[in-house]
């Protein structure tokens, strides 16, 4: 019975996480500007990835709606934070929550629309939403972009040449927001793995693999698909807020549809449907570029501008990744987890289960177990 | 507040038609508590449809439908796993990824709460609840004989195994009445033997009430109190096993042909090859 | 009035270019569940084709088209061919990774290879035009709705009457059983790509034809084509080629009449609006189906 009530994670996965965090956590120590400024990128890309990868990953719901709303998160911190002046306990939380409204809002329309349909939609809902921001300069500032506020918890800011200095540690301004995009990264995978193990992602995947049967089942489809949205699109509100944030100043055409599909990218090279998936697939996917755009000397382009040569490059490492390694980087630990699973198998000899044969605990279960409230 | 002698299931001139095709037209029946209730019929005589009728995949164009003193027709969907109504699907409606464990939880859902927000947090009420149903849902699977597969994603599981665990999660559940849509379809005959064994301790064991579709006349006639047949979708006989068994417009429903012709009535599994050819087709 | 007629007219040529985009997306759709993302790209390769062939090369113009054509056909069966034949019976989601990454690839190839500035496209129409009861009918826009035509035509002809339209349609409802009755799927597949190719030659040379011209750019002006798709239904080639139409003909009106509260380039977005207000009445399209769903 202890055998098959298994609810803790396995002493191996508990290590390396241990080991992540730990690297993670030191990680600012060893790098360099240009590395940490990265870093802060993919750690604050991650958490919206974390919630495409609720959407897409656990409930399968097409979305390449991604920008937009990562958009209305950055607007939101952008008007509570910048034209009001209120602190970043404020308009983070908030980012987040106008968001997650918007996408509560738009979460019927997965009601009536399945696979394509859906994911053209999501694709318009990028393109009105760059119309807006092109056009109401009030809140965007227009074609020509707008400045968003530091982190500000009080007093203390989290701007450029600000400093926090914790024994002999100095924590500059791209430490700081790397650590709080972490602790905020850490709190979503923390949620977003109770999800999956408790009902409501549980009814997600459901959802996800035959509505009708999980409909049949009692599941409430018009509740699970707007709360996925909804979830999604809280983690999409605070990472585009803690992304304009951080780059200071933001100008419309970045909340594209290219940034939507960078999204869908990072939690499809991830692996769909896990909650490191979403993490692996953004250190890929939004590390690549920068480190591509380093690697490559500026001299030895031939004129050629440089984000052209990365972009090619960017390209055919998607297409031959995914003719490679189909199930992602997931996929791939989970090859490799075979394989070594395979290799120690080998080694040692099947043991019994609790002394007993196993067949004669299959007879025992068929006659002598009922279930105790069916008695 | 309904007696014990009340039917469990009332269904009056039940029709489903789509556009022009009628899947079946003005059945009629009760299902009495405690009872192992068998419909069967030739391909295509509507047996399945009645089950997605019942279960709501369909909407019935005509006729009602009385669960428990209810109207199950006025029901939404994801409202009768709570009324309970569970069902399995004939070509099984398992959910791949998941393993076999997460799939009865599915199960389970309707008779737990917890919510995005209590999920996400997972201490305290969704950890007990989880903790809660996790057991019941581990019994479900014993009472299958498949509880070794738990974790297992079910994409993985031979098609037996899946069958059994079909059957697990409409248990787990906790229907009043619960459709089984040919369980034994596909299936050789020892692991028919297996399945009768398992949907009988359903009703001997549990005390369940059960409706069952199925092709295997064997073992309906062995295993069934009352039968129903249908063919073409018309209601054609209804009673005992052994009533039906040696009822005229069943035997050439099946075969095609007169009872002395035979020589007796169905007593084994029909061959559904006919002699004045037209209307069966395997 | 004339005015009307006008953008009218403009609107019909820009949807034809947008049918021809709907096309060649719905083709591959329709064959293999794939959702091409590049589908866009390959029309800015088109246009690109048909500009070195004539102005690089010095072809007489139609035979620089039937040239790209052939090379965008070839090109797509190519890739479908040595790229995505090996990732057959991947989920969809791996084969759209796929296509978004030739996106991403082409669309900075082409400006890496040829600059960021405008090609000339070197047709024989220039900005000529017939003027007609005071409308002006572009030789451009009028070739690129007659060539639609053609093409449709061909199209249909083909889906309807030929063994590999039939192989195409029974692959596209249940490939396993196409296969099993001796449908040569993959050659089915490959078809699909090279239709998908060719026709992204045609609508790429007539989307870069005046007042645009070939630059990096066009492959965006695709995007704006997904609306047709969808408002004409995924599965119903005619319902693309309706589609395109209609948002060709309500993207050019919206620009001539929309009012200045709407926002600039309101007509870019007028098309996905009518989208999602269609939806909204017709979940799939216009002449979409509903997927029948056993259980």
């Amino acid at each position: 019975m202890a055998r098959i009530s298994r609810q803790r994670p396995s002493r191996p996965k508990v290590a390396a996480t241990v080991a992540v965090a730990i690297v993670a956590i030191l990680l600012p120590f060893a790098m360099n500007a240009f590395q940490l400024t990265t870093a802060v990128f993919v750690v604050i890309a991650a958490i919206g990835a974390l919630g495409l990868g609720v959407l897409t990953g656990y409930a399968g719901q097409i979305s390449l709606g991604h920008a937009f709303f990562l958009a209305i998160g950055a607007y939101t911190a952008a008007v509570l934070g910048g034209n009001d002046h209120l602190s970043a306990a404020i308009w983070l939380p908030a980012a987040g929550l106008v968001a997650a409204l918007c996408g509560a809002l738009v979460g019927p329309a997965a009601l009536r629309l399945r696979g394509l349909y859906l994911a053209i939609v999501t694709i318009g809902l990028v393109f009105i939403g760059q119309h807006v921001w092109f056009n109401v300069a009030a809140i965007s500032g227009g074609p020509g972009g707008r400045s968003f506020p530091a982190v500000a918890f009080g007093s203390f800011d989290f701007s450029v040449g600000n400093q926090l200095t914790i024994g002999g540690l100095v924590i500059d301004h791209n430490g700081l927001y790397y650590y709080l995009a972490l602790i905020i990264l850490a709190l979503a995978m923390l949620y977003v793995w109770n999800l999956s193990r408790s009902r409501p992602g549980r009814a997600m995947q459901a959802v996800r693999e035959r509505e009708i049967a999980a409909s049949v089942m009692g599941v409430n489809l018009a509740r699970t698909k707007v709360s996925a949205f909804a979830i999604s699109s809280f983690l999409a509100g605070i990472s585009g807020a803690l992304y304009a944030s951080f780059l200071s100043f933001v100008t419309p055409d970045q909340w594209s549809l290219l940034l939507s599909v960078q999204y869908v990218a990072a939690i499809i090279v991830g692996g769909i449907g896990t909650v490191w998936g979403p993490v692996l697939g953004s250190i890929v996917i939004f590390a690549l570029p920068p480190v591509l755009q380093s690697l490559v000397p500026q001299t030895a382009s031939g004129g050629v501008p440089i984000d052209d040569i990365t972009s090619i490059v960017y390209g055919l490492l998607i297409i031959v990744f995914f003719v490679f390694e189909p199930g992602g980087v997931v996929g791939l630990a989970r090859r490799l987890q075979r394989v070594w699973e395979g290799a120690r198998a080998r080694q040692e000899p099947m043991h019994k289960h609790d002394g007993e044969e196993p067949s004669q605990r299959q007879e025992q279960s068929m006659e002598e177990r009922v279930p105790t409230w069916a008695k | 507040m309904s007696t014990s002698s009340a039917p469990l299931l009332d269904v009056r001139d039940l029709t489903l038609r789509f556009g022009n095709v009628t899947a079946f037209e003005d059945v009629s029946f009760d299902v009495h508590r405690g009872e192992l209730f068998a419909v069967i019929g030739p391909n295509g005589a509507g047996k399945t449809s009645l089950f997605n009728a019942l279960s709501r995949v369909y909407e019935p164009s005509a006729g009602s439908v009385r669960f428990d003193g209810a109207d199950l027709l006025g029901l939404p969907v994801t409202r009768l796993a709570a009324a309970g109504l569970g069902r399995t699907f004939q070509n099984l409606a398992l959910f791949d990824q998941l393993t076999a464990l997460e799939n009865v939880l599915i199960g389970r859902h309707h008779l737990m709460h917890a919510g995005a927000l209590r999920g996400g947090v997972w201490l305290g009420y969704a950890r007990r609840e989880e903790h809660r149903h996790r057991a019941a849902a581990i019994e479900a699977l014993e009472f299958a004989g498949v509880a070794e597969h738990a974790h297992t994603p079910v994409g993985m599981l031979p098609f037996g195994i899946r069958k059994r665990l079909e059957v697990a999660r409409a248990l787990a559940m906790e229907p009043k009445l619960m459709l089984l849509d040919e369980p034994v379809a596909g299936m050789s005959v020892a692991e028919r033997e297996e399945i009768a064994a398992l949907v009988c301790r359903l009703q001997s064991e549990l005390g369940l009430t059960v409706l069952l579709v199925e092709h295997d006349m064997g073992m309906v006639m062995a295993i069934a109190q009352r039968v129903l047949v249908l063919d073409f979708g018309e209601m054609i006989a209804l009673g005992t096993p052994a009533a039906v068994q040696s009822d005229e417009r069943v035997i050439r429903a099946y075969l095609g042909q007169d009872l002395e012709a035979v020589g007796g009535g169905l007593t084994q599994p029909p061959v559904l090859a006919s002699q004045d050819g037209e209307r069966r087709s395997a | 009035m004339s005015q009307f007629l006008q953008l009218l007219f403009q609107g019909f040529s820009l949807g034809c270019i947008y049918a021809l985009v709907a096309l060649g997306f719905t083709v591959i759709y329709r064959a293999s569940k794939v959702i091409n993302f590049a589908q866009g790209s390959l029309l800015l390769v088109g246009a690109y084709l048909v500009s070195v062939l004539a102005t690089g090369l010095n072809l007489p113009f139609a035979l620089a088209v039937v040239v790209a054509i052939a090379l965008l056909a070839a090109g797509g069966v190519l890739f479908q061919t040595l790229v995505l034949r090996r990732v057959l019976g991947q989920p969809v989601f791996t084969l759209v990774m796929i296509t978004i990454g030739l996106s991403i690839v082409i669309d900075s190839a082409v400006p890496a290879i040829f600059g960021p500035n405008a090609r000339i496209l070197g047709d024989p129409w220039g900005a000529s035009a017939v003027h007609l009861g005071g409308v002006t009918l572009n030789w451009v826009r009028i070739w690129a709705i007659v060539c639609t035509v053609v093409i449709l035509l061909g199209f249909f002809a083909f889906d309807r009457f030929s063994r590999y339209g039939l192989a195409m349609r029974a692959t596209a409802v249940d490939e396993e059983a196409a296969m099993a009755v001796g449908v040569p799927v993959a050659r089915v597949y490959a078809i699909a790509w090279a239709i998908a190719g060719g026709v992204a030659a045609v609508g790429g040379l007539f989307l870069a034809g005046f007042p645009s011209a070939p630059n990096p750019t066009l492959g965006d002006v695709a995007l704006r084509a997904f609306p047709a798709i969808i408002l004409g239904g995924l599965d119903s080639p005619l319902g693309a080629v309706v589609g395109g139409i209609a948002i060709g003909i309500v993207e050019v009106l919206t620009s001539g009449y929309a009012p200045g509260w709407l926002g600039t380039n309101f007509s870019d977005v007028a098309p996905y609006i009518v989208m999602i207000l269609v939806l909204l009445i017709r979940p799939y399209g216009l002449f979409g189906a509903r997927p029948v769903e056993r259980v």
